[in-house]
């Protein structure tokens, strides 16, 4: 049986160094309802940029050593009396493969959430997820709601296989233990350092697509996705929620929008094009991972968020975000 | 179409006067936030669609049409209507009766087979006028926002169809009257006389449209439709969303009546404008 959590929260943040993470604990800062802020940051990263604010304490930890996550939650998160986590570590390069990327990307997830039952203050656990959990195929509904199919196969990269396991990962252990969980769908933050695979394609001058397709795509701001955060932070709810963000538009309106040069190519040169690009300029665009959305139109349906978390979308993107 | 709306604004120009561009910006559809609804409507594009269709509707088929007054001003309907003539012409000249006979001008959401929006550039200026994808999803969220479906409950085997077999509809499938009776939207039948003669069906092959995933494609007798009049002809609406509550629609046998009933209700509409007709292109 969970506990009722106080008016005051304590909020512990893993991928603090990231761009979300930085922009959610400056946002918690000026939120009266937070108290203290534990910001977690990579093992090789640097502390936190806030780190000198008296209510923020930041530490450096590696997610993927189970005993280092052990000593967090059971050391520094039990200090600070940590009621929420909020989780946004997950490898944002599709460079990041194999068992140590599974290990950051998914066992990180599964401990935290094992330690976290058993944890003498820690009530809530948010999670960030991805659109891109998703399958985008032709018979699906263009809107999408928290049960449509997720984008599970064996052709599918590790990149979007981990996401969508850590997901199912969180989901599974919902309503069996004291742990409230949200998990958070978001769509695209179309910002630099989110791991936006969009973001990284537009940074060309010239942005292949493929011919005779104009898909509708939806991209979140990266205030509309603090805001999201924030919600579930402070909600007593839990459940899975799709995190729409203000633009939804056709992929050639974004190529407009950021002022680059969109070329219809043949589909079939799509994939060695971007690979070309990739080995060349180490770019981390994929055409493998947006190869669905690329052809057919994926737009979240944000109801329950907004009827529940009373989440609206209210930031549109500032085009262009460079 | 990849085109930005400003050209298609150009394009549709060279047939649409100002006032209809005037009439056209009060279109209902839900703007979700850079001039395109979800499924990718934008108004610009619809007003490019009527410099597709308009001409066929007015010069080459002569399109006739009556009982339109019983579309709804708002809220959502279903219209249901027989499939017929080998290329969906049917469901363009439909589109164009019902945006030209309302007003506040509103779009018929067609509802196309799964290959559809698969199928480049056509998808695409497909969905910009207002076509979507047969999903339960889509049709839901439409109908939920107070939007206007076209659906063909016969399918794909009724656009395809033998001369010998003429205006004999296929058996309706149920998802049209089962859509209706959850959402509470009227069901609007809807007979078209014409399309059935436009192109006569010489062969079907299934192996033409395996690369973009379309399952049978017709060929036609004639390289072009021939410039044979449409008459269509709007039903009395059924009221399901009167007559059955939303959970009605978990009863398949049901959903099967109130199917055969449109069914029988699009039938005695075709009977009706084929008794009318003096002759196919008259």
């Amino acid at each position: 049986m969970s506990r009722r959590l106080p008016d005051r929260r304590n909020v512990l943040i893993t991928g603090a160094d990231t761009p979300i993470g930085e922009r959610l604990a400056r946002a918690l800062l000026a939120d009266s309802r937070v108290d203290r802020i534990l910001c977690v940051c990579g093992g090789d990263s640097e502390l936190h940029p806030m780190a000198d604010n008296p209510r923020v304490r930041s530490i450096q930890v590696d997610l993927v050593k189970s005993r280092r996550v052990r000593e967090l939650l059971f050391g520094p998160a039990r200090d600070e009396q940590i009621h929420v986590v909020v989780h946004l570590a997950m490898h944002r390069s599709p460079r990041a493969r194999g068992s140590r990327a599974h290990a950051f990307n998914v066992e990180a997830l599964r401990g935290i959430m094992a330690l976290a039952e058993r944890h003498p203050t820690i009530e809530r656990l948010v999670l960030r997820s991805d659109a891109a959990v998703y399958r985008s195929r032709r018979d699906l509904p263009v809107l999408i709601g928290e049960e449509h199919p997720l984008n599970i196969g064996v052709d599918v990269p590790q990149w979007v296989r981990d996401r969508v396991e850590a997901d199912v990962t969180a989901c599974a252990r919902m309503g069996l233990g004291r742990l409230r969980i949200v998990v958070l769908r978001m769509a695209e933050v179309l910002a630099p350092g989110t791991g936006s695979q969009m973001f990284d394609w537009l940074e060309s001058p010239v942005c292949f697509r493929p011919a005779g397709f104009d898909p509708m795509i939806n991209l979140l701001s990266l205030d509309d996705a603090t805001g999201a955060l924030q919600k579930a932070i402070f909600s007593n709810h839990q459940g899975v929620f799709n995190v729409p963000g203000s633009d939804t538009l056709p992929l050639t309106a974004c190529i407009r929008a950021w002022g680059r040069l969109g070329i219809p190519v043949a589909e079939p040169a799509m994939g060695p094009l971007y690979r070309l690009r990739s080995r060349f300029s180490g770019h981390e665009f994929r055409y493998g991972i947006n190869k669905g959305r690329f052809h057919f139109s994926g737009v979240l349906d944000g109801s329950r968020a907004r009827e529940v978390l009373r989440f609206v979308p209210a930031h549109p993107i500032d085009w262009p975000v460079a | 179409m990849p085109i930005p709306p400003s050209f298609a604004r150009v394009l549709a120009s060279l047939y649409v006067s100002d006032d209809e561009f005037e009439r056209l910006s009060d279109l209902h559809y839900q703007d979700a936030g850079h001039g395109y609804d979800a499924f990718g409507l934008h108004p610009d594009f619809v007003a490019l669609g009527e410099l597709v269709a308009g001409p066929l509707y007015d010069k080459w088929f002569r399109v006739m049409s009556r009982g339109h007054e019983v579309i709804p001003e708002v809220g959502p309907a279903v219209i249901a209507s027989n499939h017929s003539g080998n290329i969906p012409l049917d469901a363009a000249m439909i589109w164009m009766d019902v945006l030209k006979n309302t007003s506040p001008p509103r779009v018929p959401r067609a509802i196309a087979d799964h290959f559809v929006p698969s199928l480049p550039w056509v998808g695409t200026l497909f969905a910009r006028s207002g076509m979507i994808g047969g999903s339960r999803g889509n049709t839901k969220a439409l109908l939920e926002n107070g939007e206007l479906l076209l659906i063909f409950p016969e399918g794909t085997p009724g656009i395809i169809k033998p001369w010998a077999e003429k205006y004999q509809l296929r058996r309706f499938r149920v998802g049209h009257a089962e859509l209706a009776i959850r959402h509470g939207a009227p069901i609007i039948p809807v007979g078209v006389i014409g399309a059935e003669e436009q192109m006569p069906l010489l062969h079907v092959s299934k192996r033409l449209g395996k690369p973009f995933g379309v399952p049978e494609v017709p060929i036609p007798a004639v390289p072009f439709p021939l410039p044979v009049r449409y008459r269509i002809l709007y039903g009395d609406p059924i009221p399901v969303h009167e007559e059955y509550g939303p959970d009605d629609a978990d009863d398949p046998d049901l959903v099967r009546a109130v199917a055969a009933r449109v069914q029988a209700a699009v039938d005695k509409l075709l009977k009706e404008g084929l008794a009318e007709r003096k002759g196919v292109f008259a």
